[in-house]
C-alpha cells in the first residue's frame, strides 16, 4: 500500500475544486459583508454618540480577535449549542461578519466625506432626507471609497485561506492534503502562491489607478 | 444546550496561556520593529531612480501584499525546508511577518514620503544637512506623525496574524490554547479564554500607541 | 357511553406507552430509527484513518465504523474530523460516535464517555538510520518533534521535564502529517509517533532509510471509542460490540488488511487486560 504518491494530472480536479471553494466563499463574504457594512457604516455616520459606542464596541471585538480563533470558537459554540454547522456555512458567517467590521469603517468614512454643504444644497432644492441619501450621499460617498473597498475585498480573498482550520476544503487546505500525500511542498506551494497573486495583483493595480484618478 | 462549563481547567492552565501570550507579544513587537526598518529602505528603493532597487522593492512589496499570510508562513517553514533551510516555527512566523510588515508598511511610508512637500528636502539640504540628517531630523518625524494610524493598525494585524503560528506548531497563544484544549477536550472554554486575552492585548497595544503618539506628536494628528 | 369510555382509556394507555417509549428512546434507538450511523474518524492518521489515493476515507477506524453500522443494521456515514472536533461533534450531535484513536485519559473522561479499549498503541521514535539514538534518553541530544496536543507530545514533554532536559530541542507540528514532512525535510532528527503509523511509513520508499527506535518508556496508549457521556446504554452496547470484534475475528481481519500481519497476542492481551 503506497501512502505517498506523487502529484499527478488526476489531482487537477481536486485542486480546481479548492480554487472554486476559495472563490465561492470569498464572493459570499464580500457581498454579505459589503451589504451589512453599508448599513452599519451609514448608521454609524448618522447616529449620535451612544449608538456609535454600542456598535463600535461589537465591531471592535470582531477586529481584535484573530480570525482563526473566531472561526474555531464559532464552530465549537454552535456545535455545543446543538446546531452543528457545515464548514462552509460557519466559515461564511464568520468571514462575512469579519468583512462587515472592516467594510463599515470604509463606508462610514465614505458617508462622512460628503461635505455637509452638498446635503444642505440638496435639502434647499426640496429633497427629503432619504432622497438626499439615495441621490447625493451614497453615490458621492461610495465613489470616493472604492479603492479602500477594493483593498478590503482583496484581503478577504486572502483571509479565506484561514477557513481551512475548520475543515473547509478551500485552496490552501486542498494543497496541504496534496503536500502530505506527495511530500513535495515547494512545487505545490509555489503554484498556490501564483494563483492568489494572479487574482489579487490586477485588482490591486486597478484600485491604485482609481485612487490616482480620484486624487486629481 | 446541555454543556457544562468547566472553567477550573482553564484557571489551572492560566500560566501556560500567559506564556503563550508573551510569545505572541514579542514576535509581533520584533517583527514590527524589523519590518519598519526594512520598509523605510523598501519605500526609498521603490521611489529611487535606480532600476535595480525599484524593481527589487516592487517585487517584494507586491508579493507581500498579494498573497495570503498563511501561504507566506508555509513558504518560510516548509518551502525553505525543501531547500534544507530549517527555520524553527517561531522563526518562520517571524520571517513571514517581517516580510509582510515590510511590504505593507513600505507602501504606507511611500505615501507618507510623497506627501511631504519637496521644499522640506531642499530647505534642509540648503542648510547643509547630509541625506541621513535630512531624513532623521526633518522627514521621518513628519512622516511618522502622518502615518502613525496605519502603523498601529499594522501592529494590531501582526498580533492577530501571529495566531497562524498554531498551524506550524509554534507555541504562541493560539498554539498553547490548541495544545491545552486537546489534552482536556475543553475546547469552548479555552478558546473563549484565548479570545479574551487577544482582545485585551490588542486594546492594551492601541492604548499604549495612543499614549506614545500623543507624547511624541504634540501637534494635531 | 361505556364503549367510548373503554376506547378512550385504551387510547390513553396507548398514548402513554407511546410517550414512555419515546421518552426513554436513547441514542441506540435513535440511530436505528434514522437508519444511519454518523461515525467520526480523524483522517490524518494512517493507517487508522487516512485518504487513499482516490481521496476517499480508509483505515482501521473507518473499517470499525463500517462494522458497527453493519452490526446495527444501518448505513454507515463516515465523517472526517479534526482532532479538536471530536468532542464538540458529539455534543452537537453531528456524530453519534467517534472512532478516532482517542486516548482514554481520565482528564478527557470528564468530558466524554469512553468505551473499553479497542486498540493499543505504543509510542515510538522514528529517525534516520545512523542517528545516534539507541535509547529513549538519547533524545536529549537530538532535535525531536511531535504533533501538537497529542498524548505522546505531553508524555515526551513530561519525561523531558522530569529529566531536566528542557524544551529547546523540541518542535511541535500541527499534525501527524506535518511531523512526518518535517522529519523528511530534516527539520528534526527524530519524531515521536505511534508504532502503527511508523510501521506503515517505513514501508514507503520515502522513508526507507529510516528506522523505528526506542519506545516511550512505561506508556501504552490505550484508545477507546467515544460517545456522549450521558449515553450509558449505548456505551454498554459499544462495549459488547468490541468484545464481538475480537471474538468474531473482525479485529484480526482489519489488522491484516491495514498492517499486513496478524494481530499480535500482546495487543489482544492488552485489550483484555485493560478492561
Amino acid at each position: 500500500m503506497s501512502l505517498f504518491t506523487p502529484l499527478s494530472w488526476g489531482d487537477t480536479g481536486f485542486i480546481f475544486q479548492g480554487i472554486l471553494n476559495t472563490i465561492y466563499i470569498s464572493v459570499v463574504a464580500i457581498v454579505i459583508g459589503s451589504i451589512l457594512g453599508l448599513i452599519i457604516g451609514f448608521f454609524r455616520a448618522e447616529s449620535g454618540k451612544f449608538g456609535n459606542m454600542l456598535i463600535g464596541g461589537v465591531l471592535d471585538i470582531l477586529r481584535s480577535v484573530p480570525l482563526i480563533i473566531q472561526l474555531v470558537l464559532f464552530t465549537t459554540f454552535m456545535g455545543v449549542a446543538g446546531f452543528p454547522l457545515d464548514p462552509f456555512v460557519a466559515g461564511s458567517i464568520v468571514l462575512s461578519l469579519y468583512t462587515m467590521a472592516f467594510m463599515s469603517e470604509v463606508f462610514r468614512a465614505g458617508f462622512e466625506s460628503v461635505h455637509d454643504s452638498m446635503v444642505t444644497a440638496a435639502r434647499s432644492l426640496g429633497m427629503t432626507y432619504w432622497q438626499t441619501v439615495r441621490y447625493i450621499r451614497t453615490p458621492i460617498g461610495l465613489r470616493a471609497v472604492l479603492p479602500s473597498w477594493i483593498g478590503v475585498a482583496l484581503s478577504v480573498i486572502k483571509d479565506s485561506a484561514l477557513v481551512s482550520v475548520i475543515g473547509y476544503m478551500e485552496l490552501l487546505r486542498t494543497s496541504e492534503q496534496l503536500i502530505s500525500r506527495t511530500q513535495q511542498p515547494l512545487e505545490i506551494l509555489i503554484g498556490v502562491g501564483i494563483f492568489y497573486f494572479i487574482i489579487s495583483y490586477p485588482l490591486s493595480l486597478y484600485g491604485k489607478r482609481l485612487e490616482r484618478k480620484m486624487a486629481l | 444546550m446541555d454543556y457544562e462549563f468547566h472553567w477550573n481547567v482553564v484557571i489551572n492552565a492560566w500560566p501556560q496561556l500567559l506564556d503563550g501570550a508573551f510569545v505572541t507579544l514579542h514576535v509581533s513587537v520584533l517583527s514590527m520593529f524589523v519590518g519598519i526598518i526594512i520598509a523605510i529602505f523598501l519605500a526609498l528603493g521603490k521611489m529611487s531612480q535606480n532600476k535595480v532597487f525599484s524593481y527589487f522593492s516592487n517585487v517584494w512589496i507586491e508579493i507581500a501584499r498579494n498573497t495570503p499570510a498563511l501561504f507566506q508562513i508555509y513558504m518560510a517553514y516548509f518551502g525553505l525546508g525543501a531547500f534544507g533551510i530549517h527555520l524553527s516555527p517561531y522563526f518562520a512566523v517571524f520571517v513571514a511577518l517581517v516580510f509582510i510588515n515590510a511590504g505593507y508598511l513600505a507602501e504606507t511610508f511611500r505615501g507618507g514620503f510623497q506627501s511631504i512637500p519637496k521644499t522640506q528636502y531642499s530647505a534642509s539640504k540648503s542648510l547643509g544637512m547630509n541625506p541621513y540628517q535630512v531624513y532623521r531630523y526633518v522627514i521621518l518625524p513628519q512622516m511618522f506623525r502622518k502615518i502613525h494610524y496605519p502603523m498601529t493598525n499594522q501592529f494590531v494585524w501582526s498580533i492577530l496574524m501571529s495566531s497562524l503560528g498554531i498551524l506550524v506548531g509554534m507555541n504562541e497563544l493560539a498554539g498553547e490554547t490548541q495544545r491545552l484544549q486537546s489534552l482536556s477536550f475543553r475546547t469552548l472554554e479555552f478558546f473563549i479564554a484565548a479570545a479574551v486575552i487577544y482582545y485585551v492585548i490588542t486594546k492594551f497595544v492601541l492604548f499604549v500607541a495612543n499614549l506614545v503618539s500623543k507624547k511624541l506628536f504634540k501637534g494635531d494628528i | 357511553m361505556k364503549i367510548i369510555k373503554k376506547i378512550s382509556t385504551a387510547m390513553a394507555m396507548v398514548a402513554t406507552i407511546g410517550l414512555l417509549t419515546t421518552a426513554s428512546a436513547d441514542k441506540l434507538d435513535n440511530i436505528i430509527k434514522k437508519n444511519v450511523l454518523n461515525c467520526g474518524v480523524v483522517l490524518d492518521f494512517p493507517p487508522m484513518g487516512y485518504f487513499d489515493k482516490n481521496n476517499k476515507a480508509a483505515g482501521f477506524d473507518v473499517d470499525y465504523c463500517n462494522d458497527l453500522a453493519k452490526a446495527l443494521g444501518v448505513k454507515s456515514n463516515v465523517l472526517n474530523l479534526t482532532w479538536a472536533d471530536r468532542i464538540p461533534s458529539l455534543v452537537s450531535g453531528k456524530t453519534d460516535v467517534v472512532i478516532g484513536s482517542t486516548s482514554d485519559t481520565l482528564e478527557r473522561a470528564k468530558s466524554a464517555g469512553f468505551t473499553y479499549p479497542y486498540f493499543v498503541f505504543k509510542f515510538q521514535v522514528i529517525s534516520k538510520k545512523g542517528a545516534p539514538i539507541k535509547t529513549f534518553d538519547d533524545l536529549k541530544n537530538v532535535k525531536v518533534g511531535a504533533a501538537l496536543g497529542t498524548t505522546y507530545e505531553s508524555e515526551y514533554l513530561a519525561y523531558a521535564k522530569a529529566k531536566g532536559w528542557g524544551k529547546s530541542n523540541y518542535t511541535s507540528f500541527k499534525s501527524e502529517n506535518d511531523a512526518y514532512l518535517g522529519l523528511y525535510q530534516g527539520k528534526v532528527d527524530a519524531i515521536i509517533s505511534t508504532n502503527t503509523n511508523i510501521a506503515t511509513k517505513l514501508q514507503t520508499k520515502e522513508f526507507k532509510d529510516y528506522i523505528a527506535g526506542p519506545f516511550v518508556p512505561n506508556y501504552d496508549d490505550v484508545v477507546g471509542i467515544i460517545t456522549k457521556r450521558s449515553e450509558v446504554a449505548f456505551i454498554n452496547y459499544l462495549n459488547l460490540f468490541l468484545v464481538h470484534q475480537i471474538r468474531d475475528g473482525k479485529l484480526e481481519a482489519a489488522y491484516q488488511k491495514h498492517f499486513g500481519t496478524s494481530a499480535p497476542e500482546s495487543l489482544i492481551k492488552s485489550l483484555r487486560d485493560n478492561k
